[in-house]
């Protein structure tokens, strides 16, 4: 097989990207990666996809279709357990489906994920390149760790934990003001994935019960903040199924310890500004209560 | 022990004998209204899929009545079902209700068998057994019994209403295997004389989410509407086919599972397969038609929503898609249903093309 595959920048690019990014680069293999999201790739996949779905699936229903004429192939794993056989969501689980319907059968290259990611790359590398060994050293260089640095609360500033996807909250036309919004009304910010692996992947208490990975690390975050913040924000989309009943688990605890919680939901005709108000209200709430 | 669980359709006889079987007095709440589904609504999470919202207001119209045992179907997956009844224990505690709570996992039918059950009953697994054995049996009898009212209906709407009268009497009383095993029969029976007369105009399969299918309730009473309109309604989804497939006996599984492998990369879990399987079973049977209910955002039906596209444009046969939740009125999905009926007599009239010749 030769030609250009095409990488989206959507959903699980955020967690997995530079994986299969470096793969593809270190093999020699010609890729391209779609465009930062703007508005026009998030309608072209509004108006392409089920109106019932995520936002986020719609997004990248909109990066699929751009890259469409533009590559030879379409890099859409079925990534079915990231690890541990932990689900990822029925809807990402449905993206290669959907792919296939909107590219063409014969576009869509997609291995099968289940929490092992090398043997599936490295029999799809074989399709690309002949050298088994500088597959397995392509995969090795692509796989680096990130040294992630201990998390330090300063208590100069208040302190806010915003509890959302990746996918959500990195996307830049999405969830990413809302980190700005938070800085400039003084905050200091904390994600989920500056948190270390072991705390995410706990299994104490309700997050053992959760089968959804993203879900349980999620929760996981929302338990290691919830006595070391002055507030919570939990950002999600409109539709989001997991999050719908793992969300309301959260407000309750929170409403229990009596932690300051803000829910915002969002899809594609909210505006920024209305969010902001709210934070800008929700900022206010909680400065009031410490004086 | 006063036991209480979600209706599911007029399966909910063959739950209510099981539990009596087991020596449990059963509480049944009273029927589903909107109360029902008010109550449902106000105390759940604003996002969540519409059998959340109706199984919650039906676990809190038991407790009013003064149930003190719940029982609700489990088994954490890819789906959100097998979630609710974390988050239902919880808003029902809140709420200020003593009860005792018992999740039953789907997914384990030995540990369902040999430990969960006797603990609870305090009865020896062979009793479990004898009691699994009836309730299957009278699923049966369930399922027969809306195969042949669905076929009355059709044909002739006023006599179907007292037929439902007269047998559902006849199915709540029967209690032994000896008695569902003649009226089995009898439904066998009374179904091949209808069907004998052949005056039914349409046939449209009826597929989607379990809990749609079996609740008319649920789906705003569309099985008896469509019925009234002279429309034969066929659909396999019953409480037998999902007890035979968690007991792992469903014959017609491999079946479903090759045509729906076609049409999915990945399963997404829930009923996404049995749905595109049966959608594509119904169509080579040769039906005129096929609609999908499902409840607003459920996640795995609304990826079967592409395939569906796709099985429409390749058989060339069309697929009505229909969303419910809390604010669904019955006029606005009538409507649309009408619309499509009339459709699919244009297509049949004209072979199989929608425009006028």
């Amino acid at each position: 097989m030769r030609g250009k595959i095409g990488i989206i920048r959507a959903l699980l690019y955020y967690r997995y990207g530079f994986l299969f990014v470096n793969f593809f680069k270190h093999l020699g293999i010609e890729y391209l990666l779609s465009p930062k999201t703007n508005r026009e790739l998030i309608d072209l996949g509004v108006k392409n996809s089920s109106s019932e779905v995520c936002l986020p699936l719609k997004v990248a229903c909109g990066h699929l279709l751009y890259l469409k004429d533009k590559v030879d192939y379409l890099f859409v794993p079925k990534i079915i357990y990231p690890y541990g056989r932990l689900y990822t969501c029925p809807k990402m689980m449905g993206l290669p489906t959907i792919a296939l319907y909107l590219c063409g059968k014969e576009k869509v290259i997609s291995p099968t994920i289940k929490g092992n990611f090398f043997l599936p790359l490295f029999f799809l590398g074989l399709k690309f390149r002949k050298n088994p060994l500088k597959i397995v050293s392509a995969y090795l260089k692509a796989r680096r760790k990130e040294e992630k640095k201990e998390l330090v609360f300063d208590n100069k500033n208040l302190k806010i934990a915003i509890i959302s996807h990746f996918y959500n909250i990195y996307d830049e036309e999405i969830g990413s003001f809302l980190i700005e919004t938070f800085k400039k009304e003084g905050f200091s910010v904390y994600l989920k994935d500056d948190l270390d692996e072991k705390i995410l992947k706990r299994k104490e208490g309700f997050a053992k019960n959760i089968r959804w990975a993203f879900e349980r690390e999620l929760y996981n975050a929302f338990k290691y903040y919830l006595d070391k913040v002055d507030g919570i924000c939990f950002f999600f989309s409109f539709a989001c199924g997991p999050d719908s009943l793992i969300g309301e688990m959260m407000a309750k605890e929170a409403k229990e310890k009596g932690i300051p919680f803000l829910t915002i939901i969002f899809d594609e005709h909210s505006g920024k500004e209305g969010i902001i108000t709210r934070i800008e209200a929700f900022c206010e709430m909680i400065k009031r209560k410490k004086r | 022990m006063k036991a209480a669980f979600p209706y599911i359709g007029y399966h909910t006889f063959a739950l209510k004998d099981f539990l009596t079987a087991l020596g449990a007095e059963v509480c049944l709440p009273p029927p589903l209204t909107k109360r029902t589904l008010e109550l449902g609504a106000k105390y759940s999470p604003e996002m969540v899929c519409l059998p959340f919202k109706i199984t919650l207001g039906n676990f809190i119209e038991a407790l009013e009545k003064g149930a003190d045992t719940l029982f609700m179907a489990a088994g954490a997956r890819k789906c959100r079902f097998g979630y609710y009844h974390y988050l239902q224990e919880r808003i029902l505690k809140e709420l200020g209700y003593q009860f005792r709570f018992y999740p039953v996992s789907q997914y384990s039918p030995y540990e369902f068998i040999f430990e969960k059950m006797p603990q609870i009953f305090a009865v020896s697994p062979t009793q479990v057994l004898k009691a699994l054995y009836l309730m299957i049996k009278k699923s049966e009898l369930c399922e027969n019994f809306k195969n042949c009212l669905r076929v009355i209906r059709a044909i002739d709407y006023q006599r179907s209403l007292e037929f439902e009268k007269e047998y559902l009497k006849k199915i709540e009383n029967a209690k032994r295997i000896k008695e569902i095993n003649i009226l089995n029969k009898e439904l066998k029976r009374i179904r091949k004389n209808w069907l004998k007369e052949n005056r039914i105009k349409l046939k449209v399969g009826l597929v989607g989410e379990i809990y749609f299918l079996l609740e008319d309730f649920a789906n705003q009473e569309l099985e008896k509407e469509l019925g009234k309109l002279g429309v034969l309604v066929l659909s396999k989804r019953s409480l037998y086919s999902r007890l035979k497939h968690l007991l792992k006996i469903e014959k017609e599984f491999l079946k479903i599972y090759y045509y729906a492998k076609k049409y999915l990369a990945v399963s997404p879990g829930g009923e996404a397969i049995h749905t595109i399987g049966e959608t594509i079973d119904f169509i080579k049977k040769g039906v005129d038609g096929i609609i999908h209910i499902f409840p607003f955002t459920c996640m795995p039906e609304n990826i079967v929503l592409h395939s569906l596209e796709k099985i429409s444009e390749d058989y060339n046969i069309p697929i009505l898609s229909l969303s419910f939740d809390e604010h669904t009125s019955k006029t606005g999905i009538l409507t649309r249903v009408e619309a499509f009926l009339e459709l699919l007599k244009r297509r049949k009239r004209n072979g199989n093309s929608i425009y006028w010749n």
